[in-house]
C-alpha cells in the first residue's frame, strides 16, 4: 500500500476510544473503547438494537460520530483534515443485504471502484476482478447480472467487491443473516479463508459456533457499552457478567 | 391601461382574448408591473411631414374575419385590404404586424408601431388615448339562427328559449338588453365558431353577433341565416398614437374619402360580406388538403416547443431535483418554493405573464418563443424536479452506502450508483411528463404562438368547419403523439437494459 500506516511496532489497526453515538436525542453508544490489533478477528456479539451495526459503521464513518475517537489504519476518522475516501479504501465493507449494483454485470461491481478511482485501467481491473471471483469460486459468473444470482452467490460477490481495492481491514455485519440455512456455509467458508490469510477484520454476527470458531476474540455489547470481551473460550464458556450469561442463555 | 383588457364593441372569431377573469387578474398584475418598471419609451418614430415614400408599421390583430385573418397563410381581410389599397394611393409603405388585439394597443401606446387597424370601435375612452380617423366601417348587431329554421323569424318567438352572445361583446350587451321584454335567456360564449355550432346543433335558438362577422360567416357557409335587421353600432376607425403620426392619419383619411367615391372601397366590402351563394360547399378531402399545409407547420411548431422546452425542463429539473434533496437547507428551499410555485399556478397564467407582464418590466417585446419555452419549461421543470427527487429517494439507501464504503466520493456514487438506477425507474414518468407537455402546449394559442391547434383554430375560424377541422387535429395530435411514445419507449429500451 502507498500510503501506508504511521503505526510501526506494535501494530493497533483499530483503535476506538470513549466513542458516542447519538441519534437525536436517542444515544446508541455510550462510550465504546475497543483496540483491534494486526490480523486479529474479532466478533461483536449483542441482543438487537445494542448498538452494534453502528459501531461498525462509525469505523469508517457511515455514521456521523457524536464524540469520542476512531483511528482506523492510522487515519484519524474523526478528524475532519482526513479525507474519507482515503480511509475507506483501506477498510471493506460487506452488509447483511449485500447491496450489488444492480445495473452492473458482477465483474463490473468489483471493476468500479479500482477504475473509477484510477488505480487501475479497465483490462487491468478486470484481470482483478477475475482473480477474486476465483478465490470465492464465482469466475464463471463474471459477466451475470447479480439479479441472477442465489444469496450466497450475491454475498460472495459481495465480499469480492469489498476486497477489489485490497483493503487491509474487513467489517462484516451480519452477512449471513439474511441468507437461507443451506448457504451459510458457503459464505462462512469465503470469511474462514480470509482469517486464514492474516486479514484484519471485525464480523458482527449472530453466528455464535462460527464466532467461536474463527474470532481471536469475541465482544459482547449491550446497551450501547461493551459489556465483556474476551478469547471466546472464555466468554462463552465462562462469562463473568450477568447481561452476558443472560444472553448466551438466549442464544446458546 | 384602459384599453388592453377591454374590447368591448370588438369581437374576435377567433380565441385569444376572450377570457375575461385572467384578463382582469393580468390587468392587476400589469399595472402593479407598470408602476415598478415603467413603460418603454418611443422606438417607431416617423416625422410628421408627408407620407410619401415612407414606410409605416401597422398593427392588427391575428384573426378577426372578416376584418383581418389568414387565408393560405397570407393576412387577408377587409383592414387589410383597405390599409394596403389606401398606402398605394396615398404613395407610402405599410409594414403589417399580425400582433394580436391587445397586445397591437400595447404597442401603439408605446411606438412600437405607428397605427393600428383591427376593426377598431371608436369610443371615447379611447379617444383620449388615440387620434382616430374619420370612421371606416358602420357596424351593428344582428340575430341569426340556423338556415333550416323557419320558426324563428324574430325577436318575438324567442319567448323560452336562449340565445348565444360573445362574452364581453356588443351583442351580448343588447341582447340582455332585451332578453326580459321577449323572455329569452343568453348564455355567453368565447369565440364565433362555437356560437355557430351551438345554434346549428340546436343547443342554442339564435345567435346575437357584429353584423359583419355573422355575414362573412353566412358567405363562408356558417349554415345560417341573418333574420333581424341589424341594430346601428360601433363605427370602427384607424388609430395612431394621441398626437403622433398626423400626417399618416391625415393620409388615411384622405385616401378612404377618394376609395369611398370610385367605388374601390365598396368592392372591399362586398369582397368580404356578399351573398352566401357565391361560396360553394367543399369535401371533407378538399378541407384536408386546404388546411394540411397550415397544419403541417402548426405541428412543426408544436413539437419544436416541446423538444426545446423539454430538455431546459429536464435541466431545471435535475437540478432542482438534487437541489430538494441536498443537505444545504437554502438549495433545498430554493429547490422547494421554486416546485411549489409552478406547480401551485396555472400554465396559462404564466403565459401571459412572460409574453404581455416580462414585456411591460423590461420596456421592450419578447419574443413568443422565448414566452413559450420559459412557461412550458418552468412547469414541466417543476414536475421533473419531483419526478427526479422521488427517483432518487426510491434508490435502496444502501446503493450508496455500498458505493460509499468503497471510497468513491459522493459524486461519483450518485453519478455511477443511484443515478442510473433511478433514471430507470424515473424513465416512465418522464415520457409521460413529455407528452403532458406536448398536449399543454397547446394552451400556447392564447398569446398567439402558431402551434398545432392555434393554426387549428384559424382555419376554423375562417372557415366556420369546426368539428371536422378539430377532428383532423385530433388525428394529428394523436399520431404526434404515438409516434413519440413509441420512439421514446424504444430509446428507454435501448439504453436502460
Ligand atoms: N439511522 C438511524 N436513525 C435513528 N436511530 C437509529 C439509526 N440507526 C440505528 N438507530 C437506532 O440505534 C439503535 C442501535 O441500532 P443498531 O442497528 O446499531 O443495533 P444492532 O445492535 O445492530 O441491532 P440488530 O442486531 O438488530 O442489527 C437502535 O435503537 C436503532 O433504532
Ligand atoms: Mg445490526
Amino acid at each position: 500500500m502507498s500510503t501506508a500506516p504511521v503505526e510501526t511496532q506494535k501494530p493497533a489497526k483499530i483503535t476506538v476510544q470513549g466513542l458516542r453515538k447519538s441519534f437525536g436525542a436517542n444515544e446508541v453508544l455510550k462510550g465504546i473503547d475497543v483496540q483491534i490489533g494486526e490480523g486479529e478477528v474479532v466478533c461483536i456479539i449483542g441482543p438487537s438494537g445494542s448498538g452494534k451495526s453502528t459501531l461498525l459503521r462509525c469505523l469508517n464513518k457511515l455514521e456521523e460520530i457524536s464524540a469520542g475517537q476512531v483511528v482506523v489504519d492510522g487515519f484519524d476518522v474523526t478528524d475532519p483534515k482526513v479525507d474519507i475516501n482515503e480511509v475507506r479504501r483501506h477498510v471493506g465493507m460487506v452488509f447483511q443485504h449485500f447491496n450489488l449494483f444492480p445495473h452492473m454485470s458482477v465483474a463490473e461491481n468489483i471493476m468500479l471502484a479500482p477504475v473509477e478511482l484510477k488505480k487501475a485501467t479497465k483490462a487491468e481491473a478486470r484481470e482483478q476482478a477475475l482473480k477474486l471471483l476465483d478465490r470465492v469460486g464465482l469466475r464463471a459468473k463474471a459477466d451475470a447480472r447479480p439479479a441472477s444470482l442465489s444469496g450466497g452467490q450475491k454475498q460472495r460477490v459481495a465480499i469480492a467487491r469489498a476486497l477489489a481495492m485490497s483493503p487491509g481491514i474487513m467489517l462484516f455485519d451480519e452477512a449471513t443473516s439474511a441468507l437461507d440455512p443451506e448457504m451459510v456455509g458457503e459464505v462462512l467458508q469465503v470469511i474462514r479463508d480470509l482469517a486464514d490469510e492474516g486479514m484484519t477484520m471485525v464480523l458482527v454476527t449472530h453466528e455464535m459456533g462460527f464466532a467461536k470458531e474463527i474470532g481471536d476474540r469475541v465482544v459482547f455489547m449491550a446497551d450501547g457499552v461493551v459489556c465483556e470481551s474476551g478469547p471466546p473460550s472464555e466468554l462463552f464458556g465462562n462469562p463473568q457478567q450477568e447481561r452476558t450469561k443472560e444472553f448466551l442463555s438466549k442464544v446458546l | 391601461m384602459t384599453q388592453e383588457d377591454e374590447r368591448d364593441l370588438k369581437t374576435p372569431v377567433s380565441t385569444g382574448h376572450s377570457w375575461p377573469r385572467v384578463r382582469a387578474l393580468l390587468g392587476v398584475v400589469l399595472g402593479l408591473l407598470l408602476l415598478l418598471g415603467g413603460v418603454g419609451s418611443a422606438m417607431a418614430q416617423t416625422s410628421d411631414s408627408g407620407v410619401e415614400g415612407k414606410t409605416f408599421v401597422i398593427g392588427t390583430d391575428t384573426t378577426f374575419a372578416p376584418f383581418e385573418f389568414r387565408q393560405d397563410g397570407e393576412l387577408t381581410g377587409i383592414d387589410m385590404d383597405l390599409i394596403r389599397a389606401i398606402a398605394e394611393s396615398e404613395g407610402f409603405k405599410v409594414e403589417i404586424r399580425s400582433l394580436g388585439f391587445n397586445a397591437a394597443l400595447q404597442a401603439l401606446t408605446s411606438n412600437q408601431v405607428d397605427g393600428v387597424i383591427a376593426g377598431m370601435s371608436i369610443t371615447d375612452e379611447r379617444k383620449q388615448v388615440y387620434d382616430f380617423s374619420e370612421p371606416y366601417f358602420e357596424s351593428g348587431i344582428q340575430m341569426a339562427v340556423a338556415r333550416n329554421n323557419d320558426d324563428i323569424k324574430g325577436y318575438e318567438d324567442l319567448k323560452g328559449k336562449t340565445v348565444v352572445a360573445k362574452t364581453g361583446s356588443e351583442g351580448e350587451t343588447y341582447a340582455k338588453s332585451i332578453a326580459g321584454k321577449y323572455g329569452f335567456t343568453v348564455k355567453s360564449l368565447d369565440q364565433s365558431a362555437t356560437m355557430v355550432e351551438s345554434v346549428k346543433s340546436g343547443s342554442a335558438a339564435a345567435v346575437f353577433d357584429d353584423y359583419p362577422v355573422l355575414a362573412y360567416g353566412i358567405a363562408q357557409n356558417s349554415g345560417l341565416k341573418a333574420v333581424t335587421d341589424k341594430v346601428p353600432g360601433g363605427s370602427y376607425g384607424f388609430a395612431v398614437n394621441k398626437g403622433k403620426n398626423t400626417a399618416l392619419l391625415g393620409a388615411f383619411n384622405d385616401g378612404l374619402a377618394k376609395m369611398k367615391a370610385n367605388g374601390e372601397y365598396q368592392k372591399i366590402l362586398d369582397k368580404y360580406l356578399a351573398d352566401p351563394t357565391a361560396a360553394a360547399p367543399s369535401t371533407f378531402w378538399d378541407l384536408l388538403v386546404k388546411s394540411f399545409p397550415a397544419l403541417m407547420s402548426g405541428l412543426k411548431n408544436t413539437l419544436l416547443v416541446t423538444i426545446i422546452s423539454f430538455a431546459v425542463a429536464m435541466a431545471l429539473g435535475l437540478l432542482a431535483g438534487f437541489m430538494k434533496i441536498s443537505r444545504n437547507i437554502l438549495l433545498r428551499g430554493i429547490a422547494t418554493t421554486f416546485v411549489n410555485v409552478f406547480r401551485g399556478t396555472p400554465l396559462l397564467l404564466w403565459a401571459f405573464m412572460f409574453y404581455f407582464g416580462i414585456p411591460q418590466l423590461i420596456g421592450q417585446p419578447i419574443n413568443i418563443w422565448v414566452a413559450g419555452v420559459l412557461t412550458l419549461s418552468l412547469n414541466s421543470g417543476a414536475y421533473v424536479a419531483e419526478i427526479v427527487r422521488g427517483g432518487i429517494q426510491s434508490v435502496d439507501p444502501g446503493q450508496l452506502e455500498a458505493s460509499r464504503s468503497l471510497g468513491l466520493g459522493y459524486g461519483k456514487s450518485m453519478q455511477k450508483v443511484v443515478v442510473p438506477q433511478a433514471f430507470k425507474m424515473m424513465t416512465p414518468s418522464l415520457i409521460n411528463q413529455l407528452i403532458i407537455m406536448l398536449k399543454d402546449s397547446s394552451l400556447l394559442l392564447a398569446i398567439g404562438f402558431a402551434e398545432l391547434l392555434y393554426q387549428g383554430q384559424q382555419i376554423y375560424a375562417a372557415n366556420f368547419r369546426v368539428t371536422e377541422t378539430l377532428l383532423i387535429v385530433g388525428a394529428i395530435y394523436f399520431i404526434a403523439i404515438m409516434a413519440l411514445t413509441k420512439l421514446a419507449n424504444f430509446a428507454d429500451r435501448r439504453f436502460n437494459k
